[in-house]
Order: structure tokens, then C-alpha cells, then sequence
């Protein structure tokens, strides 16, 4: 075998012996290329509360919908938590238990929701996959169109306190954005209960206004009290390096994840400014 | 007794049926915490600082561990160092993004944590990888003396996006200071192989002033050009609501450790 000089690819004599935590470093490193991984994949996120806590009047629709779509998009689908973490959160708050305990607890009602999407998915060969078995996924995609996981991000113990309260800032649409990011997704549409994005929550106040499209920019800017997502996802949209645009359904009216599949525009698109038209 | 099928299914809390995003209902989330382990001391070690330099930092360095063992519990975090940084240029040069190359430098720290745990199993110190971290942790301190740990948090694909650049903002110090949160430690020490923070790089510039102490807002509005900690640590701990500071220590200088586990002021106090 012929030995090799080492040539180190830029930046990469900086990065050896320099500090990472310098700023021109830092800055050097956004300059690499960026390659997508899974570019083909569609991250589809089913709300807990919004959809799965609904039961079969939601569920059974929207999985036909999903199974109707295999054969043409592949899917990865993550699960919210909903009702039941909310149970748990408060009373864990009232234990006096930390964030990062919240968000362990939090999981496993994303990870059961997940269990039960995949059991009615089962029959078509779809997976659930665990973070830690990741790296089978490309294989499940090929080979049935779709895999199922839980929506929270793998923090545990880790996940960072909010800036006010207690509830874990980074969940499940958090952790969906994050799969679509990493693997450079073709799309990340969230399934929810409403049309798409308000400036109140549309459920408590009659007099809210639809947004059909908006800037991620221009939305962090209103600082609206209410949001039809967590406000992480916003914050790492604005600096992500492949997502461009979210898309937000309502699950409850048949067609609309199909039609965001198909590249339509349906419900609210959140993009990010300069870079969608 | 009968279902109601038209709409979500409720379970009854002070949280129920509301929406999570909502600034006013997370407000109300705000409610004192309880430490878990509130007699722990978390030590990191550097990956770069200490664990480069191999026998002549690192061995001294664990006899101040063990030396300090009967007065003080200890969970130890271990860094990743220049392997991470030889795979950070190899992985951007290939174009990977941000949260793969987080799943690739975990595997550095957790090979340095392992080889920690292996130099101070004789003592009784456990390796214990993150799902035991969440499990385990309390059974294995009443069980064993300590415990080793990955530094860098478990995030893996999952990483954060970082401000600038394409980096894993989240690294050994950060993983650290978030298991001293967590579990409320009486300590967070971060052992580096500078004396503390400086108001700039004094391995450069020699007229660089140290900073005994300060707090974490502030340093962040100085927008220091280099730190020898994780600026995300800063941010942290301004949200801090039971680990509510961070005291960077020298590591090469013998003393430093057990000074610190006194609560000695010893190199840079960093307080929310």
C-alpha cells in the first residue's frame, strides 16, 4: 500500500491547533460545503394533542392518508406528546423536579404515541426506530417508504432550562426539525388541528387572523404570546443551513398532508427570508 | 361510564388542554426545584487541556481525585480533544452537517472518558454511558465511590445548530455543567490547563488580564474573542436555576482541585 502524505482538508491546520471557541475559527468552518444526507425524505410530524389525542375519528384518516402517500414519498413520521405529558409536567412541577426530568418523562409519552402509530403502520412493514438505531433508517426508507419515531429530541437529563419556567424548550416539534435538518430533508410539514398558523390561538379568540406565509424573521420580530410552534424551531430555523421553509396542515381535513407532499401550498409555510420567494 | 369521541381525549391538569407555546401558561410553569444529588461534585476534565497530554497531566490529576474521595462525592466528565478536531475537519470537508459530526465527537470523549474509568476502577469509580446516567446514577453512587461520564451531552443528530459556523455547540463542558443542573450538584469545576478566564488568550497575548470572577451576562456582553470553556455554558447559566455557578480551574497545578472542592476561590468563578 502506498503511504500516503497527510493533507489536512481546510480548515483544518485552524481547527487542530487553534481554540474552537475562537470566533474567526468558527467563522471558517460555516464556509465548508453542506451535504445532504437523506435529501429525498419528507419529515412529517403528527401532533400529540392536536391529532393523536383525538383518537380514531383522526388518527384512522390520516394514517389511510400516509399509507396512501408510500409508494410515492418517503416519510419519516415523529410523534408529539399531548394531553398526557401535559398531566405529567404539571405534576412533576409540583414535585419540584428539574427540566431535564420533565423532559425524560416527556419522551415516553411521545414514545408511546409513536408505539401506537407504528402498531396501526405494522401491517405495511413500517418500523419504529429508536434514536439510538438511526443509522438503519436509510435502509426502512428504501425498502418501505416510511419508518415511525418518537418526536423529542434524545436530551434526557441534558435538555437546557428555559428562560421562564419549567416545561423542556426543545420537544417534539424541535426534534422533528432537527431529524429534517441533519438529514437535509426535502420537507418538514407538521400535522396539526388547525388550518395552519394565527395571530392568537384561533380555538380562544374568534377574532385571530390566518397568516398563510410568513418569514421566520418577520414572526420572531411579532413576539406573539402564542404560537402554533415551539419557539426553538424558529430560533434554529433562522440559522439552519438546509431547511428552508416549514409547512403546518390541519390533519383533520383529508388531503392536505398529500397536497403539502406534492409540494402544494397548503396551510402556513414559515421560510426563511432571502431564500424562498 | 361513556367516551367522547369528537374531540381530544383530556387527562385532568393545570396544563390541560393548553398550549404549551403559550408565554403566559410557561410562565406559570416557574416553581422552586428540589436538588436530586445535592452532595455530588461535578469535575470535568478537558479533552484538549488535560487528556492530550497524557500521563504527566492526567495521572497527578486523578490521585488529587482519589486523595479527595472520602470528603467529597464525585461524578467525573471527560472531554474529547484533538481527535474531535481531526474528525470536525475531516466531516466538514466532506460536507456533513452540524449534528452528525456531534454523533461522531461523542465517540472521542466517551473513548477518554473510558480510559478515566479504567485508571480509577481500582478505586471504585464505574464508566456509565448516558441511559445509565439517567438510570443508574444514584444506584451506582451508593453502590461504587464515583462515576465516570461522556462530557459531551447526548444530543448526537440532534444538535443544536450553532450561531455561526457549523460546529457542535454543546460539548464536553456544556454536557457537564447540564448533569450538575440536573441533579442540583453541590459543584460544577471545569479542570482546563489555563488559571481561569483572562480577558484574552494569554497564551497569545501576554498583556491579557485575569478574571477572577464574574458573572455570566457579563462575560457574555464583553464578547470575549476566545474562552477556555464553551461560550454555550454562559448562556446556561443564566438560566441556571440550581447549579448556579461554574469555577474554571488549572488542572496541571497540583492542589487546585482539592482547593476548589473546599470551596476555595481558586482560578475563575463564574456565577449566574
Amino acid at each position: 500500500m502506498k503511504n500516503e502524505k497527510h493533507v489536512q482538508p481546510a480548515p483544518g491546520v485552524e481547527l487542530l491547533s487553534g481554540s474552537l471557541t475562537d470566533a474567526a475559527i468558527q467563522q471558517a468552518t460555516g464556509n465548508s460545503p453542506d451535504f445532504a444526507i437523506l435529501p429525498w425524505v419528507n419529515v412529517v410530524k403528527i401532533g400529540g394533542q392536536s391529532i393523536m389525542d383525538r383518537g380514531r375519528s383522526a388518527v384512522y384518516p390520516l394514517v389511510q392518508e400516509i399509507v396512501d402517500n408510500l409508494s410515492r414519498h418517503k416519510m419519516i413520521l415523529g410523534t408529539g406528546a399531548g394531553t398526557r405529558a401535559r398531566h405529567i409536567y404539571s405534576l412533576a412541577i409540583d414535585l419540584g423536579l428539574p427540566t431535564g426530568v420533565l423532559t425524560v418523562l416527556g419522551t415516553a409519552v411521545a414514545w408511546q404515541n409513536a408505539q401506537m402509530l407504528h402498531y396501526l403502520l405494522a401491517q405495511y412493514g413500517i418500523p419504529f426506530i429508536e434514536p439510538e438505531g438511526f443509522s438503519t433508517l436509510p435502509h426502512y426508507l428504501m425498502e418501505r417508504g416510511a419508518v415511525v419515531c418518537q418526536g423529542m429530541p434524545p436530551y434526557k437529563l441534558w435538555e437546557p432550562n428555559p428562560p421562564v419556567g419549567r416545561i423542556p424548550p426543545q420537544r417534539t416539534d424541535t426534534g422533528c426539525f432537527l431529524i429534517a435538518e441533519v438529514f437535509g430533508a426535502r420537507k418538514m410539514i407538521y400535522v396539526k388541528d388547525e388550518d395552519g398558523l394565527y395571530t392568537a390561538d384561533p380555538k380562544k379568540n374568534p377574532s385571530s387572523e390566518y397568516i398563510p406565509r410568513i418569514s421566520v424573521e418577520e414572526l420572531l420580530a411579532r413576539d406573539l404570546e402564542d404560537l402554533i410552534v415551539e419557539r426553538a424551531v424558529l430560533e434554529f430555523m433562522a440559522r439552519a443551513r438546509n431547511i428552508r421553509e416549514i409547512q403546518f396542515v390541519n390533519g383533520l381535513k383529508p388531503g392536505q398532508l398529500t397536497a403539502a407532499l406534492n409540494g402544494e401550498t397548503v396551510g402556513t409555510i414559515i421560510y426563511r427570508n432571502g431564500d424562498a420567494q | 361510564m361513556s367516551f367522547d369521541h369528537s374531540s381530544s381525549q383530556h387527562v385532568t391538569s393545570s396544563l390541560m388542554r393548553e398550549s404549551l407555546v403559550d408565554k403566559n401558561v410557561i410562565a406559570r410553569t416557574e416553581a422552586s426545584v428540589s436538588a436530586i444529588l445535592p452532595d455530588v461534585n461535578v469535575i470535568q476534565i478537558g479533552g484538549h487541556s488535560i487528556m492530550d497530554r497524557g500521563r504527566s497531566a492526567l495521572l497527578p490529576l486523578l490521585d488529587e481525585i482519589v486523595a479527595n474521595q472520602a470528603e467529597h462525592r464525585m461524578i467525573i466528565g471527560v472531554g474529547a480533544g484533538v481527535r474531535s478536531r481531526h474528525i470536525f475537519s475531516v466531516g466538514l470537508d466532506l460536507g456533513l452537517p452540524t449534528g452528525a459530526l456531534a454523533a461522531l465527537s461523542a465517540k472521542d470523549s466517551a473513548q477518554n472518558a473510558y480510559m478515566v474509568s479504567c485508571l480509577l476502577a481500582k478505586h471504585g469509580f464505574v464508566y456509565l454511558e448516558a441511559p445509565f446516567v439517567v438510570q443508574l446514577l444514584p444506584a451506582m453512587l451508593a453502590a461504587a465511590r464515583g462515576a465516570v461520564f461522556n462530557g459531551i451531552p447526548p444530543y448526537s443528530l440532534w444538535e443544536h445548530p450553532p450561531l455561526v459556523g457549523k460546529l457542535p455547540p454543546h460539548g464536553s463542558d456544556a454536557g457537564s455543567y447540564l448533569v450538575g443542573e440536573v441533579f442540583g450538584a453541590r459543584s460544577v469545576i471545569l479542570l482546563k490547563d489555563v488559571d481561569g478566564l483572562y480577558t484574552a488568550d494569554p497564551k497569545i497575548d501576554p498583556a491579557a488580564e485575569f478574571i477572577p470572577e464574574a458573572r455570566a451576562q457579563e462575560l457574555i456582553d464583553r464578547k470575549l474573542r476566545t474562552l477556555p470553556i464553551e461560550p454555550v455554558v454562559l448562556d446556561l447559566l443564566t438560566r441556571a436555576k440550581l447549579a448556579h455557578s461554574v469555577q474554571v480551574i488549572n488542572g496541571l497545578k497540583p492542589g487546585n482541585l482539592t482547593r476548589a472542592l473546599k470551596g476555595d476561590s481558586v482560578g475563575t468563578l463564574i456565577k449566574q
